[in-house]
């Protein structure tokens, strides 16, 4: 009789078990798809929102890495500026040009002399009549120095303090603040997108779980029939959950389409923009497994969102 | 097999002093009640006292049929054999197991012994007879071909092969209870319970139904249904326990249905 058959069922063997498994979720998985298919607008508008919610702070982290690449690409090209003493020799500073060609991380060194310098403000707009008023040569050596092509931030910052140590210099100008600020604002913008995604996707988990929901009560009849036949509390909810990782991944692929559509439109004046620099500057859009990261994320969030919703009514739809 | 004949008492101890005085694998054991209630009371949180001290055993193998007016307390004596719901006092054994000890996680492994069959059948409208039929196999996890197998089986056994791939609502009444019955059957459980599986067909077709209960039973399922038709049950000749107002008021044996 059957109930023997069952008592055997405990020791049943792994390849059996692996078959019970896989005739299960093949039925959760049809059933899953079935319901979904089932109200197509619901499962369309849901999938919708939550791809909406998902994709802004995908667009959040795009628009951060490329202004990270920005400030970096910026920092980096900017020349530093080293003012000599006063009483520095013109022979002194051309030692320490040479010197400063050695290093590593320079890649070129310019000498600019009091002369260069004071005919280079004369040239500017108003500085003429006022430069004239002047006896003698204010103006010091300057060595403009070009820091290495791949030079980060914090290299080029050490080369500025390095140069301020060195003999006979006065005084290094090497827009570190400017830097700084812009870090500090790349830093802060990490963070509002971080907050900003984790509202965003405990938005997502709440229309997942409230789709769930309603898809739970839209079937409470057939959950009846399910546990009058001896379906499992597993059982019963594993479509549920089928559901909300389908809800997820789908949202996820919608966020990623919408950011590409996002790249796409702003392709024209990003590529003016990087012309503008002389193609110095490097604009990306997001990294493959980037694209493929958010539909994962987004399918486990769906899931879960299911999961916190069916534990609770599912019980009640006993 | 006890076929027709109450069952003979048992020489152990009373069912009550020890639950597990019956081998409890040994279906064809003579002495064997597949069913037992001792004692049992239900009163629901409204004050109705559905059950009031019932007592009776089921051999493996009988048929037996329940009957008394509406509210008599039919549906809730099965409703306490499926876990549905569980008894105010008293004990209810089935096939060896006291229920009072199946916590509500093994609940649905305890349902899974049992064939159930209801007066408004529950199929799943929007799947095919053969999906209904074949979901208590899909939830012990057999494979296709095998479920296919005793599908097709059980659909033959009610005479609705050639309907496998029709959705339920085209079919009758009557071939709906049919589907419901090959789906409480499909999985061979030892006993299959029935309430009022005849309540909404005309006479000629509620017979068949019940003719249907009396084959498994041939085969030696242990049957017990649920009816008010007591017509249709002086027809069936079987053992028959009436009750009023939630408590039992007579026993008959098969021998003297008349």
């Amino acid at each position: 009789m059957a109930a023997s058959q069952r008592k055997g069922g405990s020791a049943r063997s792994r390849p059996r078990r692996v078959a019970t498994w896989r005739e299960q979720h093949a039925w959760s998985l049809r059933t899953s798809m079935q319901r979904l298919s089932a109200h197509r607008l619901g499962t369309l508008l849901t999938v919708l929102v939550m791809g909406f919610a998902l994709a802004l702070p995908l667009a959040f982290w795009l628009v951060l890495g490329n202004l990270e690449q920005l400030a970096s690409s910026l920092g980096r090209t900017q020349a530093v500026n080293v003012f000599m003493q006063l009483d520095a020799s013109s022979s002194s500073v051309q030692t320490l040009a040479d010197k400063l060609r050695q290093r590593d991380d320079v890649s070129t060194v310019t000498i600019k002399t009091p002369d260069q310098g004071l005919h280079e403000l004369a040239s500017m707009q108003g500085f003429a009549n006022a430069l004239g008023a002047l006896d003698y040569n204010p103006l010091p050596y300057a060595l403009v120095v070009q820091p290495r092509q791949h030079a980060t931030a914090t290299g080029v910052h050490a080369l500025a303090v390095a140069l301020r140590a060195m003999p006979g210099v006065e005084q290094v100008q090497d827009n570190g603040a400017w830097r700084q600020r812009l870090d500090a604002l790349v830093d802060a913008g990490r963070r509002v997108v971080i907050v900003l995604a984790l509202l965003l996707a405990l938005a997502a988990l709440l229309v997942v779980g409230n789709s769930v929901r309603l898809d739970i009560r839209g079937r409470a009849e057939e959950i009846g029939v399910l546990k009058l036949v001896g379906a499992s509390h597993a059982f019963v909810r594993r479509p549920f959950l089928y559901a909300g990782l389908w809800y997820g991944l789908a949202s996820g692929v919608v966020a990623s389409v919408l950011v590409l559509v996002m790249e796409a439109a702003l392709a024209g004046p990003v590529g003016e923009l990087v012309a503008s620099y002389g193609g110095r500057l490097q604009i990306g859009g997001l990294a493959w497994w980037q694209l493929l990261l958010a539909p994962l994320l987004a399918a486990a969030l769906g899931w879960l969102g299911a999961r916190l919703v069916s534990a609770r009514w599912l019980r009640r739809a006993a | 097999m006890a076929g027709n004949a109450r069952p003979a008492p048992c020489a152990d101890a009373s069912p009550r002093a020890s639950p597990h005085c019956y081998p409890r694998r040994n279906v064809h054991h003579p002495c064997l009640a597949v069913i037992h209630f001792d004692q049992v009371s239900k009163h629901y949180a409204t004050g109705q006292e559905a059950l009031s001290q019932v007592s009776f055993e089921v051999a493996s193998g009988e048929m037996v049929f329940v009957t008394g007016h509406s509210g008599a307390g039919k549906s809730t004596l099965l409703k306490l054999l499926a876990l549905i719901e569980r008894p105010s006092e008293g004990q209810v054994t089935l096939d060896g197991q006291n229920l009072a000890g199946v916590r509500h996680g093994r609940v649905p492994a305890l349902r899974r012994k049992l064939g159930m069959v209801f007066q408004d059948h529950r199929l799943l409208m929007d799947r095919s007879v053969f999906a209904n039929v074949e979901l208590p196999l899909i939830i012990v996890g057999m494979t296709l071909a095998e479920r296919a197998r005793r599908v097709r089986a059980a659909l033959q056994k009610v005479g609705l092969l050639e309907h496998e791939d029709k959705p339920p609502q085209t079919l009758s009444t009557g071939e709906q209870q049919r589907v419901g019955i090959a789906r409480a059957i499909v999985a061979r459980p030892a006993v299959l319970i029935a309430d009022e599986p005849t309540g909404n067909l005309d006479p000629q077709l509620a017979a068949e139904i019940m003719a249907l209960f009396a084959d498994f039973q041939q085969v030696g399922t242990t049957v017990l249904v649920a009816s008010h038709d007591l017509r249709l049950i002086k027809q069936m000749k079987k053992r028959v326990v009436i009750l009023d107002h939630g408590r039992m008021v007579d026993d008959v044996p098969a021998m003297e249905v008349a």
